[in-house]
């Protein structure tokens, strides 16, 4: 495909910028980031071509892709970055925007951790370990997940079986809904 | 005694697979004489997860944290990696950005509180208590012990924010432990990546990581690893036997909290230390080092 003013997309480059609060533009390739990532082997495209075609309007092919839900948040693109583009926050703000159209990407078992992440955030307003476990599990069809980490687990008192309690639960679903509504009104993103 | 004391924030996993985390943190705060109080109703920072696809929530979790800490006197004392991370990203981001401050103060219907100060244990027990005086407490210094100490990602990186210590050369975790008298060896994965909470959707992924350590601490002549989080203490303590059989290898490390040790150091029994609920059993090294 040949570059052009037209296969640039400048609306969706600053809506990342506004959403990861860095800058897309400043990135100029050097390759550090890639160089320095430890998930970069599990991913098809390395974080500085996520940027490169983020830059030249290609962003559907990363949407679509795994590279952006193989980044592991570890911050060490941001450190080393010459140019102060925080690459990280980049990554978030993609996932946002892949997550946004309800998962266009081929990589789903992150996705359903994550769903089921924030599933019990809301619902118990804190980590609830092993549901989080066993519901993965079954949705993603891989029953035998694990099983054997389970009895040890139990016997060292490390998985609870019940959920911790929190006498401010109505307050953290307020959190939830009041971001709902704002979204709702398209006061925020 | 001293005059320190904190609200503590815990986070999610020191209440169920790290509680031998919370236990030796609460036991060797006690021996210090630094008061201690949890934070009621505290609730989850959204971790990983909540920033990955949702930053406005994940800010938003953290904000009302920093605000349910007020009901305890003291700066914020954090335990895990992940929760200290994300208190420290909320507060820089909130104090820079002023469109996303007044959304999270929306959400959480009050303001946000970039005045709390929030701290992760280590520096509290090398800056505010001062490595002199965890010396002083010392009772049965760890002199036989080669540690090899794992910083993973979230407690130095990035630059501008979590400020704990250098982000490539990083020097708390050894001072700490030798101010206890133990030996620490020089790495090469300290700073690595262990592969974080792919653990729940993609294993894979952390016992390739996991395993580079592991390797790199053996082969550097360590005894035993020391971590200051729950998530890295998951995946190199709880699937060690799975790296371990996958790559045809052997290392029995014990990882040990930062805790711990120190709390071993302080004349603490395994008990109070929680050393029985490592998966890993270091028992055998400890007896055989004349530390139990």
């Amino acid at each position: 495909m040949l570059l052009s003013q037209e296969t640039m997309d400048l609306a969706m480059v600053r809506k990342v910028e506004a959403l990861s609060g860095t800058s897309v533009r400043r990135c100029f390739q050097c390759g550090k980031c890639s160089a320095g990532c430890p998930m970069a082997t599990f991913m098809e495209h390395p974080p500085n071509r996520v940027v490169r075609l983020l830059q030249l309007g290609q962003w559907q092919r990363i949407l679509a892709g795994r590279s952006i839900w193989y980044c592991a948040s570890c911050e060490t693109c941001s450190t080393r970055c010459p140019n102060q583009v925080h690459l990280a926050s980049i990554m978030d703000a993609l996932r946002k925007l892949s997550w946004d159209q309800e998962g266009p990407s081929k990589e789903s078992y992150v996705q359903l951790a994550n769903r089921l992440f924030l599933q019990n955030i809301r619902t118990y307003g804190r980590q609830y370990e092993m549901r989080l476990a066993a519901v993965f599990n079954v949705k993603s069809g891989q029953f035998l997940k694990d099983l054997m980490l389970g009895p040890k687990l139990i016997s060292k008192g490390k998985l609870k079986m019940f959920h911790q309690k929190n006498k401010n639960i109505g307050e953290v679903e307020k959190i939830f809904s009041r971001i709902e509504e704002m979204r709702r009104k398209g006061e925020a993103l | 005694m001293n005059d320190l004391r904190y609200s503590y924030y815990p986070g999610c996993s020191l209440h169920a697979s790290a509680g031998e985390y919370d236990l030796s943190t609460r036991e060797l705060f006690a021996a210090l004489g630094i008061g201690f109080e949890e934070i009621p109703d505290w609730i989850c920072c959204g971790a990983t997860p909540a920033h990955n696809v949702d930053e406005l929530l994940s800010l938003s979790l953290s904000a009302k944290n920093l605000e349910l800490a007020r009901q305890v006197s003291g700066d914020m004392a954090v335990a895990c990696a992940s929760c200290f991370s994300r208190l420290k990203f909320t507060q820089h981001i909130l104090g820079e950005n002023e469109t996303k401050r007044q959304l999270v103060e929306k959400a959480i219907d009050g303001p946000v509180h970039l005045e709390q100060r929030v701290k992760h244990l280590l520096e509290i027990l090398a800056r505010d208590l001062g490595l002199d005086r965890l010396t002083q407490a010392v009772k049965k210094p760890l002199g036989t012990l080669k540690v090899a100490c794992y910083y993973g990602c979230l407690l130095t990186r990035p630059t501008d924010v979590p400020n704990l210590d250098c982000t490539e050369a990083p020097t708390i975790m050894e001072k700490v432990i030798e101010a206890a008298g133990a030996q620490t060896v020089a790495w090469s994965h300290r700073l690595e990546c262990c592969g974080a909470n792919f653990t729940l959707s993609r294993p894979g992924v952390v016992l390739q990581l996991s395993h580079a350590i592991l390797d790199s601490a053996k082969a550097a002549g360590a005894d035993c690893i020391m971590v200051a989080c729950p998530l890295c203490h998951g995946n190199l303590d709880i699937r060690q036997q799975e790296i371990e059989g996958v790559y045809a290898t052997q290392y029995g490390l014990p990882v040990f909290y930062i805790t711990q040790l120190l709390g071993l150091a302080l004349g603490l029994s395994v008990e109070q230390l929680g050393l029985d609920a490592l998966i890993v059993n270091p028992l055998p090294l400890l007896t055989e080092r004349g530390l139990l």
